[in-house]
């Protein structure tokens, strides 16, 4: 008993071996985030500062990223190893240009911008967009409108759509009629400058359309090559945004220490909305990161159907929930 | 390095020289003697070929094969001469960013003179070049004619038995200009260096030198070389003497029959 | 000057009176500072001008000074990729100025694809350049150096070609070898064409950091300046910029004195 223990140990030895010096030896890994540091990214930021991502045996650098960054293509081609990118529908383009990005998991759950309109105002209603002035992002929420309008019979030509600019103070000085904003960001600034009660919002579940953004990507090659990797990196990152929606002192004061001249008021409020999305729709069951089949198909035909993405892409392929399925809906729930 | 050199030839000796850019032939059987220690000027009508002839002996330009240039007894390569004859070009061409000093020196410096004692010998020299207690100023403090006499200073203080100057007194006023005049012989007369010297002022190449030579116009040639046995040192007023006179006929004589030339020949063409 | 007559001053007296026009100088660049932010005061209290568009100076101090430390890393941190990038560009600059001088087969190659390099939009060359150095500081500081070293080439090049050929051959003719030809003559006589190209690459470079800092990264005043943009926080906006202001300021200041030291002899023929 005692020797054939012994006796395939050794025969193991070799096949584990190599299995030991990676779990003793850290990888060095990076994860490019969409934007700047703010608590929208709270979780990794925790993740890292309480030695989660070193756990795994990941030496993790956190990359901010910026405008005129595509998160998908510095993962691709191996710049980055993992991509917190714009969402869905930037994974659909990078599918459809064969660049080898795989989704491991969604953060926002639901569509994370709406559309605002003066409570005061004369629009109440979807059709009241018609004869106005709306701004949007052209990166995939000016097809949320469209979408949005499309259902109550509006074509594009019976409303004026125009590029947003960085800042709300058009809508603010009554310029506009209809402005785009983030949940956790532009609405802040809206309704410190106006008041919430000012404000009207139009969200794009309401006509049967969801978005979910804030995709976390790694390469093709990661994936099949380092699929431990991969997991130890979802879990570290789901046990540091478990820990941040429960203490979410923690998880501004982290941020806050990373980028000093941010507003903590903002960020406090950031955080708390980021929460929300993270936690929405099918993620109330089924944990953090969820990747919601349903909702991916739906935001795909949508994109189809409007023919922004000219192909059918492989969604089997795009999205890989095995790595979040190895990890116990437990250790999920946030 | 001692050089073998033989005490009865000439220090430069041009025989036969032809020089051509492209289509114009700017000297053609060229030939020329200078005795070690004497002050040769050259004048003649512009565009005579004065300068390249100076830049052949200064070693920046090559001859055209055919010529011979013998150099203390030896013949020789234009380029050879680069760093032998100390060569004063017609402008100032003082290096703005350097003092007085370091302009003086500029020449000790690049044959690799050590430039403390270089600068110890400039500063005993400046009295002497009228330059005293300017050693730290720059060209731009200085009027046209300090300029030239620290331009000067480099060329004689880059000790070679041959010294060219390209009518260095040319962009002077005629007050000045006969004031330096004066003031080189002195400094020539105590340093004894081989000159050859050119210049378009008939007055000036008579006072100064030993022996003028006068060019035909182009292609350039040695029309007449003419003793001046005037004794020196020259005070001033030898311009109006007799024997002066009658020189500069001989000379003016021979160059109004070379301009005559040149007008002719460019009225031909035209 | 009637140099003849007058007295030609001694080293340190001649110091002395290149420095006062600097303190002078100074005073008056202190003043004139003085009524700027006076003016800007008053301006946005008088006319009530609203902070979206302009908040007041004071605020913006303030602001700076709640979080001095995050303002000090940034600048620190921008200021070394410009410097990086500058010193970096100029050597690169003056390199490829004498190379192009003294190889014209090198410069008809490679100048055509220098050409080429600037038509790139700093935007475009900045994704690549975070795909090729990642976040490092060193990306940013290429992206200075890519603005920096192509004038810096240009005016190189024709600050040494405009050498005076009797002066090249005057230094020829005492037997100087092209090495001491390069520095005693042609890199000096090029200075003053090379400063103008410094002075521009002072503000290039500080642009091309920051532009930089726009790819992603984690401390630095165009970090602060997006993060601010976009957050609409524009009291942090305006400190941001104003920090940006002092540094490029303070660089081309930097850079015009060291001109006025060592091209003291000005646009002389």
């Amino acid at each position: 008993m005692q020797r054939r223990t012994l006796l395939t140990a050794a025969a193991a030895a070799p096949a584990i071996l190599p299995f030991v010096a990676r779990a003793q030896g850290t990888q060095k890994a990076t994860l490019r985030l969409k934007w700047l540091a703010q608590t929208q990214f709270a979780g990794f930021y925790l993740a890292k500062a309480r030695g989660y991502y070193e756990a795994e045996g990941i030496d993790l650098t956190i990359n901010p990223g910026g405008p005129n960054l595509l998160t998908e293509n510095l993962v691709a081609t191996g710049a980055d190893t993992f991509g917190l990118s714009g969402g869905t529908d930037s994974v659909f383009a990078a599918r459809e240009k064969n660049l080898p990005v795989v989704c491991i998991g969604v953060s926002h759950q639901q569509t994370p911008f709406f559309f605002v309109t003066r409570a005061d105002g004369p629009i109440r209603t979807l059709q009241d967009f018609k004869g106005k002035t709306v701004t949007t992002w052209y990166t995939g929420a000016n097809y949320v409108l469209l979408g949005m309008l499309a259902k109550i019979g509006l074509k594009p030509g019976d409303f004026t759509m125009q590029p947003q600019q960085v800042s709300v103070t058009p809508f603010v000085e009554g310029q506009i009629d209809v402005v785009t904003a983030t949940k956790y960001n532009e609405f802040y600034t809206l309704m410190t400058r106006m008041g919430r009660e000012k404000l009207r919002t139009f969200v794009a579940e309401d006509e049967g359309i969801t978005f979910p953004r804030d995709t976390l990507i790694v390469s093709e090659t990661t994936a099949r090559q380092k699929p431990e990797t991969v997991r130890g990196f979802l879990r570290a990152s789901i046990k540091g945004w478990r820990d941040a929606l429960k203490d979410q002192k923690a998880g501004v004061d982290v941020v806050m220490a990373a980028s000093p001249a941010l507003d903590r008021a903002h960020q406090e409020f950031m955080l708390v909305e980021a929460g929300k999305l993270m936690t929405a729709g099918a993620a109330a069951q089924q944990g953090l990161f969820w990747i919601d089949d349903a909702a991916i198909r739906s935001a795909h035909d949508f994109l189809r159907q409007n023919d922004v993405i000219k192909q059918p892409v492989d969604l089997a392929k795009a999205y890989d929930g095995s790595f979040l399925a190895a990890i116990p809906v437990a250790d999920r729930m946030a | 390095m001692p050089e073998p050199m033989d005490a009865t030839s000439p220090l430069l000796e041009l025989r036969g020289i032809d020089k051509t850019f492209g289509a114009v032939q700017a000297v053609r059987g060229l030939s020329l003697s200078v005795p070690a220690g004497e002050f040769v000027t050259v004048v003649g009508p512009s565009g005579c070929g004065k300068s390249t002839l100076f830049n052949m002996v200064a070693g920046l330009d090559e001859p055209d094969t055919g010529g011979a240039m013998r150099f203390k007894g030896r013949g020789c390569h234009a380029r050879e001469l680069l760093g032998r004859v100390s060569f004063m070009p017609q402008r100032d061409l003082l290096l703005p960013w350097r003092n007085v000093i370091d302009n003086a020196i500029l020449a000790n410096e690049i044959e690799g003179a050590d430039r403390k004692t270089a600068r110890a010998k400039a500063l005993r020299m400046l009295p002497e070049f009228g330059l005293t207690g300017f050693e730290a100023q720059y060209p731009h403090q200085l009027s046209g004619g300090m300029r030239q006499r620290v331009a000067l200073m480099r060329t004689f203080l880059f000790e070679r038995e041959l010294m060219l100057l390209d009518e260095p007194f040319g962009a002077l006023d005629a007050l000045t200009r006969s004031i330096m005049q004066r003031w080189l012989l002195d400094v020539w007369e105590r340093h004894r260096r081989t000159v050859l010297f050119i210049t378009h002022d008939v007055d000036e190449a008579i006072f100064l030198g030993d022996r003028v030579l006068v060019m035909t116009a182009r292609p350039g040639a040695v029309k007449l070389a003419l003793p001046v046995n005037l004794p020196r040192p020259r005070p001033a007023e030898l311009v109006t003497s007799p024997e002066f006179i009658a020189i500069k006929r001989e000379i003016l004589a021979a160059i109004e029959e070379e301009s005559m030339k040149s007008f002719q020949s460019s009225g031909m063409a035209a | 000057m009637s140099g003849a007559v007058a007295l030609p001053a001694p080293r340190g007296a001649a110091g002395l009176r290149r420095a006062a026009p600097v303190l002078m100088g100074l005073g008056r660049l202190v003043l004139g500072l003085g009524i700027a932010a006076a003016v800007w005061e008053g301006a946005v209290l008088g006319f009530g001008i609203r902070p979206e568009y302009l908040p007041r100076l004071s605020a913006i101090l303030s602001t700076i000074a709640a979080t001095p430390e995050a303002y000090a890393a940034g600048f620190l941190r921008t200021a070394l990729e410009t410097l990086i990038g500058f010193a970096a560009g100029v050597a690169v600059g003056v390199l490829n100025g004498v190379l192009f001088l003294r190889a014209p087969v090198l410069r008809d190659m490679l100048f055509p694809v220098f050409v080429v390099s600037q038509t790139i939009p700093v935007i475009a060359f900045g994704a690549l350049v975070v795909l090729w150095f990642g976040n490092t500081l060193l990306a940013k500081a290429v992206i200075a150096f890519y603005l920096t070293f192509f004038p810096v080439t240009v005016n190189t090049l024709v600050g040494l070609q405009s050498v005076d050929p009797r002066q090249m051959a005057l230094l020829r003719s005492f037997g100087a070898t092209g090495r001491q030809v390069l520095l005693r003559l042609l890199l000096p006589s090029a200075l003053p064409q090379i400063f103008v190209a410094l002075r521009l690459g002072a503000s290039l470079s500080l642009v091309g950091a920051i532009v930089g800092e726009w790819f992603g990264d984690t401390t630095g005043l165009g970090v602060i300046l997006l993060q601010a943009m976009y957050t609409e926080q524009v009291t942090v906006m305006w400190a941001a910029i104003l920090c940006a202001a002092v540094l490029g300021t303070g660089f081309y200041a930097l850079v015009a004195l060291a001109e006025r030291y060592l091209v003291f002899w000005g646009a002389e023929a």
